[in-house]
């Protein structure tokens, strides 16, 4: 099992080495001038222009500014936004923790549902239930979020006022400082009435936008899966030894059925940060996604290369995870 | 029809396909939207791009005020929105077939290579595809977009980009597959040309499951070029494009909704006929996964 760990984490090593390689040249011919940017001065003066490359490392040859680049990756150093003086890991993880509540809670949702929906489909394969649930599911995974995410916006939250537009909380009505940057768990600890509801209330259109495509996904798997178990001789052998159906449904089938689930799941997490720059561009979410668009309209390239190496790296590390859990339940894979 | 032969390997597919009836509607919506692409000059009653200062945000037919000269009405800048959409069809299915043409024989090329030339190439190549797939979809398309600059061109580079590892990782896989086999054996001891190994002896024998993914990866490109398109960083204005149609109407979602509303369904419809084409596709491709 160490080697298979090991052999993993490896793996990965080289990923991480060319990741950086690739921010770096990227960042670098995107167009526009970083020290233009920050000065917002057009027609610099030369001396001040030197002075400002200087100081951001430009004037250093492009090798020097790679390894420069690569040691201070090692030390955890992913550089200072231009924009802002900020060190890109402060923005990150300010940020991060409010793309981590949306993800958690649209994973939330899209779990809750998709596995009983899915594992019912399968239980009455050819109904009618099965029938809509597959057509809804097609237009789930072939929705365009951005889209979803207007229409909820225009139909639930202006049309119907169920819910609020934008943003993570009413900030007229609550203000605590942030301890754990999870708004509804900040909500809980400040003791403000009502705070954690509305908090809540904030998260339930975007959570649902970002959940949507998975959800199908996992509804799909999760029927399909479910319906290879149902016709081994192991659940036929539970039925005849008089089980009751539930049982055998619900233990017996489901929990091998959400095996191959369980890796779908794991696969949607790059499905989800990619859905969260669209998500929270439309709900004024203050998350990670929106920094990254806002950081490339900036040109602020530190924060922009340091952004995509962070969100890259958080994609590498659960995978990696996955496939270790993964090897533990399955000894199988860690053999093969 | 002659009967009294079996069904030959295309008229097989074609009898499973069209069993299918999700399938077949799908496969007609397709058709027809082709059709619209194609025909968009003709069926469209007015230029996408001219501008009818008169009839600004002129409301669709049903509604009040609003006439058969704009049929769904017009958007701010006094635009048909029937055309702009006729010819979105065009563009979001250029965008597409594109896409998956490129990355579809950029990826049988260096699939096969990894596969049977092995090594460091191979190494090499898994290395580059691993990470591509590391960085979120959209985010790597945000950074090369970035990176070249936002145009039409360049969505299809950057989405090509994107998807690019699934085509290598496929062929790749299905060679790997073949490899051991008997008549690629035979085929290398009678002294077949490596080229000819690679794209007359193996590659058919990969085509099922590429197929299928060069299906559903037209629905794919779609769908991430139109998420450019409304991050602004693909097709530029005024290219009438889906996605960037659905940026501009953004702040419209209080008194237009339905110009917010008619470009996604377009996006929508498109991808769901796609799928379904796709799905069907697989299904009748591969007896194994049929009536599940």
């Amino acid at each position: 099992m160490l080697k298979y760990v090991l052999h993993r984490i490896a793996l990965t090593v080289p990923t991480f080495i060319a990741l950086m390689f690739v921010t770096f040249v990227a960042v670098r011919l995107v167009p526009g001038d970083p020290v233009e940017v920050r000065t917002g001065e057009h027609g610099i003066s030369p001396e001040r222009l030197a002075y400002f490359r200087h100081e951001l490392g430009l004037d250093q040859s492009i090798g020097r500014q790679f390894l420069h680049y690569a040691w201070s990756l090692l030390h955890g150093d992913f550089g200072t936004s231009v924009v802002t003086s900020t060190k890109v890991t402060t923005e990150f993880f300010t940020l991060f923790p409010a793309t981590l509540e949306l993800s958690f809670f649209a994973m939330i949702f899209a779990i809750g549902l998709g596995i009983p929906a899915g594992a019912v489909a399968a239980v009455k394969r050819g109904s009618l239930y099965d029938q809509a649930l597959m057509g809804i599911s097609l237009v789930g995974y072939s929705m365009p979020i951005f889209w979803w995410g207007l229409l909820l916006i225009m139909f639930v939250a202006e049309g119907l006022h169920l819910t609020p537009v934008s943003g993570r909380i009413d900030l007229i009505r609550f203000y605590f400082e942030p301890v754990t940057g999870f708004m509804t768990l900040d909500a809980l600890l400040s003791d403000q009435k009502g705070a954690f509801l509305d908090a809540l209330h904030h998260l339930i259109l975007p959570a649902i936008v970002l959940g949507t495509v998975p959800l199908a996904v996992i509804a799909r798997m999760t029927r399909s899966s479910m319906l290879e178990v149902l016709s081994e001789d192991y659940v036929r052998t539970a039925r005849a030894k008089g089980l009751s159906s539930f049982r055998v449904i619900g233990i017996h089938a489901l929990r091998n059925a959400l095996i191959p689930v369980v890796t779908v799941i794991g696969l949607q997490v790059g499905t989800l940060l990619a859905g969260a720059v669209l998500t929270e561009t439309i709900f004024s979410w203050p998350g990670v996604g929106k920094w990254l668009i806002e950081s490339l309209s900036r040109r602020d390239y530190p924060a922009l290369q340091g952004g995509i190496m962070l969100i890259s790296m958080v994609v590498i590390v659960v995978n990696l995870l996955i496939d270790l859990a993964y090897g533990i339940i399955n000894p199988r894979i860690r053999h093969g | 029809m002659d009967n009294h032969h079996p069904p030959g390997p295309l008229q097989a597919f074609w009898m499973a396909f069209s069993e299918n009836r999700g399938a077949l509607s799908g496969l007609y919506l397709v058709l027809a939207i082709i059709a619209t692409a194609i025909l968009a000059g003709l069926i469209a009653p007015h230029s996408p791009y001219e501008q009818y200062r008169d009839a600004v945000l002129a409301p669709p037919f049903w509604a009040e005020g609003g006439s058969s000269r704009f049929l769904l009405g017009t958007d701010d800048l006094g635009r048909d929105m029937l055309s702009r959409l006729l010819y979105g069809a065009r563009v979001s299915l250029f965008i597409g077939i594109s896409v998956m043409g490129v990355s579809l024989v950029v990826g049988i090329v260096l699939g096969l290579i990894s596969a049977i030339v092995g090594g460091l190439t191979d190494v090499i190549i898994t290395r580059i595809m691993d990470l591509i797939m590391a960085v979120p979809s959209l985010v790597m398309a945000i950074l090369i977009v970035a990176v070249l600059g936002p145009s039409l061109t360049n969505t299809i580079v950057a989405v090509t980009v994107v998807y690019l590892p699934r085509y290598v990782r496929l062929v790749r896989a299905s060679a790997l597959a073949e490899l051991p086999k008997d008549y690629v054996t035979a085929a290398r001891v009678i002294g077949v040309r490596p080229l000819r190994l690679m794209f007359v002896t193996i590659l058919p024998n990969c085509l099922a499951p590429l197929m299928v993914q060069a299906a559903l990866g037209i629905s794919d490109a779609i769908l991430e070029a139109a998420a450019l398109g409304f991050l602004g960083l693909g097709a530029q204005p005024p290219t009438p494009e889906w996605g960037s149609m659905l940026a501009d109407a953004r702040n419209l979602i209080r008194s237009n909704p339905g110009i917010v509303t008619m470009p996604g369904l377009c996006i929508l419809v498109t991808v769901i006929a796609i799928n379904l084409t796709g799905d069907g596709l697989r299904d009748a491709l591969d007896p194994k996964m049929r009536r599940s």
